[in-house]
Order: structure tokens, then C-alpha cells, then sequence
């Protein structure tokens, strides 16, 4: 009883990164994410970590990244708008293999749009907002424990596989109060990146290991580095050569295929029997949850399938909880973004669409009549 | 009872979301769950602001409120919002000189004078208070000794004694 308190998602978040290491944070307040930055304003000093108000979200982004190549464990957090700002600089950490942690909690857009009110339309702009062929991992926290949990995942996955990670919560989730027990939340596994080691002649910044992630040369132990964003060799320095230039890219998102594995984290709840299954991300996924149980005492079979690692998506766990039903709806935020990977991958015949885009939640009832619809 | 739905609305600035914060907290010490959301503008005060508290043992599966069982309305900006997720199990209180055009239907409504009696006190500042205090005396949702902890525990020093003297006329009002 004693270690029950109410927390918020936004500060779960911080409390996430400072259990699991996180010692930098650089950032530009932006509702609905300015908790993040205001927690860890607070907290950080006390665990001898840095904080720094930039002057903008891209300045914020290159800190991160500059922190992060100086070997801290480093993270900020934004909305939409200031997401965008930070996607030229997560293009460079995801090419030049740095690890990062960015908060994106989700509000009405584009633009400034409806700042306060939820939506979750960046679910396409956490995959591709930055240029090129690139690789990146999404995580979906749907609770305030999940927000703390996701976020120390975050980090034990960009630390471990070098990737940069985007924990992309929605408003209502990041401004959620929950009553949570402390004492219950997942301890944190303490992951830091593999570090350079053994004779410093030679050593290959980028070399290609039997895991794909290069040991990363922390400075200062006197390994000879080179970090650039041009397509680079094991050595660290620019090539054009077609043939290395592949082998180079393809290393880089065939290691996430590599430790798929660990990456991947799926609740798929009632969906064996389940003639109609519901997919769907963060609060939508709670209002699903209740969906679920409402139908089913109406004597209709549904189930849920909530991909807690969002990107890469969970291929083969949808089609394995959804191939008993006879529909999958999709209830999301915007006007249809995490549909367009479900009917790639189970086809348009048996997956419908439930979008709201007025700055409202989508509600348990709102899903309960469109699968009562979809069924009948 | 088990599992309830409270909320706070009016104007920003308020104090809505800081009473909301002090029944959570005093609910969560009497062993329920909280979930606590709010809805507000983009201005630094005025405008529609909410707090709701989804109240259940264990966690609430879906957080946000779909029926509520007490509606406070602060501000007439808000008396009119809360008409979808409000029915005949609602008590609804209304401040009395703020909300001259409360809603009206087959649920209970009272009118108090939570700001006339903050402004007796000296501050009207402290209606969120008073009405806080008012609404646990009439639901009895949880000990009113519980709700005057955590006021007297979570209030800055300085206005210790003004919030414990909005609570004790606000428990004034709001019994039966």
C-alpha cells in the first residue's frame, strides 16, 4: 500500500529514463510533452545528469546526439511539430549508429493545430519523418506504467542495438494520472552499449560483427574513430563503392531482422476464438480493452491485438491473432495510418477503419458499434 | 462503492486540476485506483478547463470517463459541456452565482455558494476548495478526515490555514 502513488504518463516517462541510465536531456518544451522536460529539469542534477533548455527542437536533437557520441546515456522529449524539427538530426544517429531515446507525445496537427487534445497521428511520421532507407524502433506505451517500463526499454534497445528508439505516447496517455505501485514496475535491466575493447591498432569503428552492432569506441580509451552521416566503411570514412555502400546500409536495418526477437512485444488478449479483433495503439488501445470485454457479455467474440513495439511492426504476431477472425477493425486517432499496415499485411476484404480526428478519444461505445456494425 | 466517476469543470485557473489532484490522492489512500485526465485550453487562463477522476479497484481498463456520478461546474463556460457523460445517476453541483444557467434534466442538481463563501474567507481564490470539500461531505465517497489530510499535507505553508478554513465551510455546505 505504502508505495502506491498517482504519476503522471509524462513523468513516468522521465522516472523511466533516469532508472534506466539516461544522464543527458536536452530539449524545447512543447505541450504536450513539457512534463518530460520539466521533470527531468528537476530530477536529473540529483542523479549528477545534465539538463539543457536548447533553443530549439533541432538544436536539442544535435545535442543529443553529441551527448550520446560522448558515451552518455542521453534522451529529449517533443511533440509533432517539434518532432519534425528533430528528424534531420535522427537521420544522422540513425546513420552514424547512435543511440537515442525521443518522447513523442501526440496532439492535434499538422501544425500547431489543437495543442491540449489528443490524436495519434504521427504513427507514420515516428517510421518515416526522416529521410532515406533508415532504421528505427517505435515503442507504444498504453498506461503510465507502460510508460515507464517502455521508456527503460528504449534505452536497454538503443544502447544494445545501436538504433535510435522513439517512445510515441498520445496526449491523453502522456497527461494520464494513474495510480501505479511503485515497488511492481519493472526494475531496470541496467543495458549499456557494448564498448570498444582489445588493441586500439587496427580498430574498425563500424566493423562488422557477428550481432551487426559495432562496438562503440568510447573517448578517451584511445580508439582512432570517424563519425560521419555519408555512407561509411567498417573504417568509419565515406564510400561510394556501390557494392561496400549496400553492405553498408543493409547491415544497419538487416540488424533489427537480426534481433527481431528482442525487439518485438505484442498483447494479444482474447484473440484465439475471436471472430472480430481489434488492433489498435495507446489510449485507443484502452478504450479497446473495455470494448473487448463489452462485447464479448453481448455475446460477441472479440479480442485485442495491441503492438507495444509499434515499428517494426509485428508481422507475423497480427496475422497469427488474427487468423480466426472474421474482421479486424482499426481504431485510431487520425484519418487512417496504422489501417494502411494492417490491410498490407492481412489484405483490404476483412479490415475496417474507425478514425476520429476531433480532438475527442475514441471511446469503448464508438467501437463497440462499429464492430457490431462490421459484423452484421 | 467500487467504481465512480467524479468531475471538476469551469474556467482556467481555477484550481480545478488541483482539486482533482487532492481527492486522487485522498481516494488512492483509501485504496482505490485513480485515474486522473484533464481537458484544457490553450490560453493560460480562462477558458473551459476540466479535471475527471475515473475511480475503480484495480486498474480501470478504459481511463476516461463515460457516465459520471458527480459533475462540479465552477464557471458557466462549462455548464453546458458535461451533457454527454452526465444521466439520472449524476449529482451535479453548480456554483450559485457563477453558473446561472446550470443544465437541467432528470438528475439531481444543488446550487451552493462555494465563491460567495471563498469570498467570506477572504480569498475567492478558494472556491475549488470549498466545493472539493463540499462534494466529499454530500458522497461521502471517501472520510472527509482524509480529504483534510491531504489538503493540510499538499498546500504550500502559506495558505495552509486558508485551504483547512475552505475546507471546513465547504464540509459545511455540502452536508446533508
Amino acid at each position: 500500500m505504502s508505495n502506491r502513488m498517482n504519476m503522471q504518463g509524462n513523468q513516468a516517462c522521465a522516472m523511466g529514463a533516469i532508472a534506466a541510465g539516461c544522464r543527458f536531456y536536452a530539449g524545447y518544451p512543447i505541450t504536450p510533452s513539457s512534463e518530460v522536460a520539466e521533470t527531468m529539469a528537476r530530477e536529473l542534477p540529483k542523479v549528477g545528469g545534465t539538463f539543457i533548455q536548447m533553443e530549439d527542437e533541432i538544436a536539442s536533437m544535435a545535442a543529443v546526439v553529441g551527448a550520446s557520441m560522448g558515451g552518455a546515456k542521453a534522451m529529449t522529449a517533443t511533440s509533432g511539430p517539434g518532432f519534425s524539427l528533430k528528424q534531420e538530426n535522427l537521420g544522422y544517429a540513425s546513420g552514424a549508429e547512435i543511440p537515442c531515446v525521443i518522447i513523442n507525445v501526440m496532439r492535434g496537427g499538422p501544425s500547431t493545430g489543437m495543442p491540449t487534445r489528443p490524436a495519434q497521428g504521427d504513427i507514420m511520421q515516428a517510421r518515416w519523418g526522416t529521410h532515406g532507407d533508415h532504421p528505427i524502433i517505435v515503442l507504444a506505451p498504453a498506461s503510465v506504467a507502460e510508460c515507464y517500463s517502455e521508456t527503460i526499454r528504449a534505452f536497454d534497445l538503443t544502447e544494445r542495438l545501436r538504433v535510435p528508439v522513439i517512445v510515441l505516447v498520445d496526449e491523453v496517455i502522456g497527461h494520464l494520472v494513474e495510480t501505479v505501485d511503485v515497488g511492481a514496475l519493472t526494475p531496470p535491466a541496467e543495458v549499456s552499449r557494448k564498448l570498444a575493447s582489445g588493441p586500439a591498432d587496427g580498430f574498425e569503428p563500424y566493423a562488422v560483427t557477428q550481432d551487426m552492432v559495432p562496438p562503440f569506441p568510447r573517448p578517451g580509451d584511445g580508439y582512432r574513430s570517424h563519425t560521419t552521416g555519408l555512407t561509411h566503411l567498417p573504417s568509419g570514412f565515406p564510400t561510394q563503392n556501390p557494392a561496400k555502400a549496400k553492405a553498408a546500409l543493409s547491415r544497419t536495418t538487416d540488424k533489427l531482422l537480426h534481433h527481431a526477437d528482442l525487439i518485438e512485444s505484442v498483447e494479444a488478449s482474447a484473440c484465439d476464438d475471436a471472430e472480430i479483433v481489434i488492433a489498435t495503439i495507446g489510449i485507443s488501445a484502452r478504450a479497446a480493452a473495455q470494448a473487448v470485454t463489452d462485447l464479448r457479455a453481448s455475446g460477441i467474440r472479440a479480442g485485442l491485438f495491441r503492438p507495444r513495439t509499434l515499428w517494426p511492426f509485428p508481422e507475423a504476431a497480427l496475422k497469427a491473432a488474427t487468423a480466426n477472425a472474421r474482421a479486424v477493425l482499426v481504431p485510431e486517432m487520425n484519418q487512417g495510418q496504422l489501417v494502411l499496415e494492417v490491410e498490407r499485411l492481412l489484405g483490404l476484404n476483412r479490415v475496417h477503419r474507425l478514425n476520429k480526428i476531433d480532438g475527442e478519444a475514441i471511446t469503448p461505445a464508438e467501437i463497440v458499434a462499429k464492430a457490431q456494425e462490421v459484423l452484421a | 462503492m467500487d467504481n465512480f466517476e467524479v468531475r471538476f469543470s469551469g474556467s482556467g485557473g481555477q484550481g480545478l486540476i488541483l482539486s482533482a489532484k487532492f481527492l486522487a490522492a485522498a481516494l488512492v489512500a483509501e485504496g482505490f485506483d485513480v485515474a486522473q485526465s484533464q481537458s484544457y485550453e490553450p490560453v493560460s487562463r480562462g477558458g473551459q478547463s476540466r479535471a475527471d477522476l475515473v475511480v475503480s479497484r484495480g486498474q480501470a481498463a478504459f481511463p476516461l470517463s463515460t457516465g459520471l456520478d458527480y459533475l462540479l461546474i465552477l464557471h458557466g463556460v462549462a455548464a453546458q459541456s458535461s451533457g454527454a457523460v452526465i444521466g439520472a445517476k449524476t449529482l451535479v453541483m453548480v456554483d450559485s452565482e457563477l453558473v446561472p444557467d446550470p443544465p437541467k434534466s432528470d438528475f439531481t442538481l444543488l446550487a451552493l455558494p462555494f465563491t460567495e463563501t471563498a469570498r467570506q474567507l477572504g480569498n475567492k481564490r478558494v472556491a475549488n476548495m470549498v466545493a472539493l470539500s463540499a462534494l466529499v461531505a454530500r458522497s461521502g465517497m471517501c472520510p472527509l478526515d482524509r480529504i483534510e489530510e491531504v489538503i493540510r499535507t499538499k498546500t504550500p505553508p502559506k495558505f495552509a490555514s486558508l485551504n483547512l478554513e475552505a475546507f471546513a465551510a465547504g464540509r459545511e455546505l455540502g452536508t446533508p
